[in-house]
């Protein structure tokens, strides 16, 4: 029995390297992504978004996401913003400590006793968060798991080892790369859509996550169409 | 008042994997125990974000960059803010010179993994004057 598709949460810290707090949304995350919430929630290295490919852009869009920064500049959140999609929430580090009476977070490299204190109460608060997220009916965009993909699709390797992947198609002759299609084609493949009934729910998820341009809109549906069968008979073998 | 010249030091915020561990504590041990005099950490999250006063510190300054796998964020990013890459650092460069120094655990390395950040934090510190005076003849070129 194939894995059914899973929810997960998007976490994105700052790391901010300069201050103790930065530290602290580093260390929170890493421990519900580890400890708290394994398995429910993925992260990116927030650098990524510039620095690596489309399928690194499309995180927020593609995960509901809860960005954790360490200062006011909120970076995360803001960069997130900037270049994948809105964070679902967003949590500051120096906010929740001083609405919490947390006292002086100190310590980049070696966090004192406040900074290990809000450690905790920010991994207490994203957890609460991943939690509420799960907790809601599934949005109108898909959520799927990468795992759920039994291709081995092209992904962009980083130090985080996350990234959406992506398959590249001929449409109109022309190869066209179009970010999570292998995840589209497992979702419907998995809750049993044949080709034939499955065109309009298709074409709608990829143009969640792909531009399809006007004029080129039913070579797109072809193509991908196309695609999608293949994958539907290779699955049926 | 002569402005006392120091290199900008970038570490990766790699989050996923114990070699961007290693570079953000390479950075702090260059910056805090080696040469904290010549040396200033700038956040990548603030190039992420454009952030002016973290892009004016590395355009006006020589930067050395610490990178935990080859997508070379650090690098780029200094790069994509106008700034200019004195010494580009590669975590894993330096481990397939030592490879005795696996580092695990990305909250909190394993000694190996703090062997490793010393390692790479003393080969940059042995080559930083030699960055300084690099930035300072480029000043007066």
């Amino acid at each position: 029995m194939p894995d059914l598709p899973e929810r997960k949460v998007g976490i994105i810290a700052c790391s901010g390297e300069e201050l103790a707090v930065g530290t602290v949304s580093r260390l929170a995350a890493l421990k519900v992504l580890h400890e708290l919430r394994p398995g429910k929630t993925v992260t990116i290295c927030l650098p990524l978004f510039l620095a690596g490919g489309e399928g690194d852009r499309a995180f927020a869009r593609f995960y509901p996401t809860i960005t954790v920064d360490g200062c006011e500049l909120r970076c995360a959140a803001r960069g997130t913003e900037m270049y994948s999609g809105k964070p679902t929430a967003s949590v500051v580090v120096s906010e929740l400590a001083a609405e919490n009476g947390v006292g002086h977070i100190d310590g980049r490299r070696r966090l004192n006793q406040a900074g290990q204190d809000a450690v905790e109460l920010t991994a207490e608060r994203l957890t609460s968060l991943v939690d509420e997220i799960l907790a809601t009916k599934a949005p109108a965009k898909p959520l799927v798991s990468i795992a759920a993909s039994p291709e081995k699709p092209k992904v962009v390797g980083c130090a985080c080892g996350s990234g959406i992947p992506v398959q590249t198609v001929s449409i109109e002759g022309q190869p066209v790369e179009l970010l999570a299609l292998p995840l589209i084609f497992s979702n419907l493949r998995e809750r049993g859509r044949a080709p034939e009934v499955a065109a309009d729910e298709l074409m709608a998820n990829v143009e969640i996550y792909n531009a399809v341009p006007v004029g080129s809109k039913a070579a797109y549906r072809t193509a991908i169409l196309r695609e999608y069968a293949a994958y539907w008979r290779g699955g049926m073998r | 008042m002569s402005h006392h010249p120091c290199v900008v030091v970038i570490p990766c915020s790699g989050i996923g994997k114990a070699f961007g561990t290693v570079s953000r504590e390479a950075a702090y041990e260059l910056c805090e125990s080696l040469r904290p005099a010549d040396t200033n950490l700038v956040a990548l999250s603030k190039l992420v974000l454009g952030e002016e006063d973290a892009k004016s510190r590395v355009r006006s300054n020589a930067a050395v960059t610490i990178d935990g796998c080859k997508l070379m964020c650090a690098s780029k990013l200094v790069k994509l803010s106008g700034g200019t890459v004195a010494r580009e650092v590669s975590v894993l460069d330096v481990f397939r010179r030592y490879k005795d120094l696996k580092p695990e655990g990305i909250a909190e390395l394993n000694e190996a993994g703090k062997e490793l950040a010393r390692v790479i934090a003393a080969e940059i510190s042995e080559t930083l004057d030699e960055v300084l005076a690099e930035s300072q003849g480029g000043h007066h070129a």
